[in-house]
């Protein structure tokens, strides 16, 4: 397992504290996971048996809009995505590979918001007691983070992947699971 | 005095929004099972500038709004327009005393148990099923996160109906600036006739692919495929020349466009199960990723304020793969529509 760090490429704020309540927006209204329900910031996390690294407070997931992620090479089977969706989405990943092909695999990611069920199938990483909002905590929604998995059927080096140019879509943190 | 109705109780659908909700829980009131009756109907139809600053917008093609959600079944609504709170309030109490739930629009900013709570205005719509004159409180079923059943001071209920919903600041967005003005629906279902059998799906589909060719599409109509063309391809070159006026009217069709797609999904997917019909399956999921691009086309809009022409970009390179894929699960329902 090797999780990926995506340090260039966050550029959304989706936990808050409760002293900075106005500095998120996960979504488009403003709302945001509280933090201190979430594993410690920059720390590696397990969900089942696969190890994120948890991204750190401040600009801290990617709303995806086309970024390359450029990963180490080598044989990957899957990519494992903790992330949420602003109303449940999907989209193709691209998986580039060392002798230049590229290859689209769904990437498919559930709603953030409470009281909504996974629709693809993931496993529910995080659900949180409360909500953040700009100028209060809710204490009666709980929003959601799930994880998700992407497989490389290829049997060819991967170099970098392409998110996909899909605002609602939010990831968190990727890492990659090697053939057994 | 008071009342409590009984068979009113929560229904969502998670791509819908508080107009869907609302609608579930009166159709289910009438015994009916709301996928039924709202997912029967895919389409895109809008007329420019149409759009309303509220939370249930729809297009009222079909003369009423709840015809309109639900045009192959005998449903039909009509709002009540009331000129003080007085009024509106003694309006929908003689209502709920012939046994009548109703839904009345509210500003969200005045119901002590929405997330808004004090905090944002917006235009929201919800069911009203009772109410106890002695304790002072009314009884609402509101099915939108965090999910509410039961009873709130009519005050606020009065303070939420009568609101002017203003914009107070950056997160007032799209459904404020429109005063409430106490208004109320009230909803009439004539019969409801249980899941569609084998025939009737037939005709439900042919009707909604006669709606894609889109006949009466026109300069300010946005009628069927060619209309839903037209409508994202100028709101994208819009965008991209830099006109941020577009994202309210867009974000809201959007909304409406992913609701009515999501639920057409699962409606075919329910019937797939019910006839046994794995084809019919198959186009469910297409219609499900359907809905996803309009997921996706809401959040470039709604983002794309600050800096409309990369929206713009995003919304054309959006809107080819929706039309492609729209286009695709048009022809295979024409196909399934004439093999089940």
């Amino acid at each position: 397992m090797r999780p990926i760090s995506l340090a260039p490429h966050l550029n959304n704020t989706g936990l808050t504290g409760t002293a900075g309540l106005d500095g998120g927006g996960f979504n488009i209204w403003g709302n945001s996971f509280p933090a201190g329900e979430l594993p410690p910031a920059g720390g590696t996390t397990a969900v089942g048996e696969v190890p994120f690294l948890f991204p750190v407070a401040g600009a801290d997931n990617v709303r995806c809009r086309g970024q390359r992620v450029e990963v180490p090479p080598g044989r990957w089977d899957w990519v494992h995505v903790l992330g949420a969706a602003e109303r449940r989405t999907e989209d193709l990943l691209e998986v580039h590979h060392s002798d230049g092909s590229v290859r689209g695999q769904w990437l498919r990611l559930s709603d953030f918001w409470p009281q909504t069920e996974p629709r693809f199938g993931e496993v529910l990483a995080f659900r949180c007691r409360h909500l953040h909002y700009p100028r209060h905590v809710q204490r009666t929604m709980s929003p959601s983070i799930w994880a998700q998995r992407v497989p490389l059927t290829v049997p060819s080096d991967v170099v970098a992947l392409v998110l996909p140019d899909n605002p609602a879509l939010h990831v968190f943190a990727l890492t990659l699971q090697a053939a057994e | 005095m008071k009342i409590s109705l009984p068979g009113v109780s929560h229904w969502r659908h998670d791509l819908g929004h508080c107009l869907h909700a609302t609608a579930g829980v009166l159709l289910g009131f009438y015994g009916a099972d709301p996928l039924d009756l709202l997912g029967a109907a895919w389409g895109f139809d809008y007329r420019g500038g149409d759009v309303r600053r509220e939370e249930y917008y729809f297009p009222c093609w079909q003369g009423s709004l709840f015809a309109s959600l639900a045009p192959y079944h005998d449903v039909a609504s009509a709002w009540h327009t009331p000129s003080s709170p007085e009024q509106g309030w003694d309006e929908v109490r003689a209502r709920l005393l012939t046994g009548t739930p109703v839904a009345v629009a509210a500003d969200n900013y005045f119901l002590p148990f929405r997330p808004a709570y004090q905090d944002v205005h917006t235009n929201h719509l919800l069911v009203v099923y009772g109410f106890d004159d002695a304790r002072g409180t009314v009884s609402v079923c509101d099915p939108v996160p965090p999910r509410f059943r039961g009873e709130i001071p009519i005050e606020a209920l009065t303070a939420a109906r009568d609101s002017a919903n203003p914009v107070r600041h950056s997160r007032d967005m799209f459904f404020t600036a429109n005063p409430i003005g106490n208004r109320w629906l009230d909803v009439t279902v004539t019969g409801c006739t249980g899941p569609a059998s084998r025939e009737r799906l037939r005709e439900i589909m042919a009707a909604n692919l006669t709606g894609f060719e889109g006949v009466a599409d026109g300069a300010s109509d946005h009628r069927g495929l060619p209309g839903l063309q037209r409508f994202l391809r100028q709101a994208a070159a819009r965008l991209t020349d830099g006109d941020a006026s577009v994202v309210d009217e867009v974000f809201v069709v959007a909304g409406v466009a992913l609701a009515v797609t999501g639920l057409h999904g699962d409606y075919l997917a329910a019937a797939a199960r019910r006839l046994g019909e794995p084809a019919l399956l198959k186009l469910a999921r297409e219609v499900d990723r359907i809905a996803h691009h309009w997921s996706a086309v809401r959040i470039i809009v709604a983002t794309g304020r600050d800096d409309p022409a990369t929206a713009g970009r995003a919304l054309a390179g959006r809107t080819t793969a929706l039309l492609a894929d729209q286009l695709a699960t048009v022809d295979r329902m024409a196909a399934v529509a004439g093999s089940i």
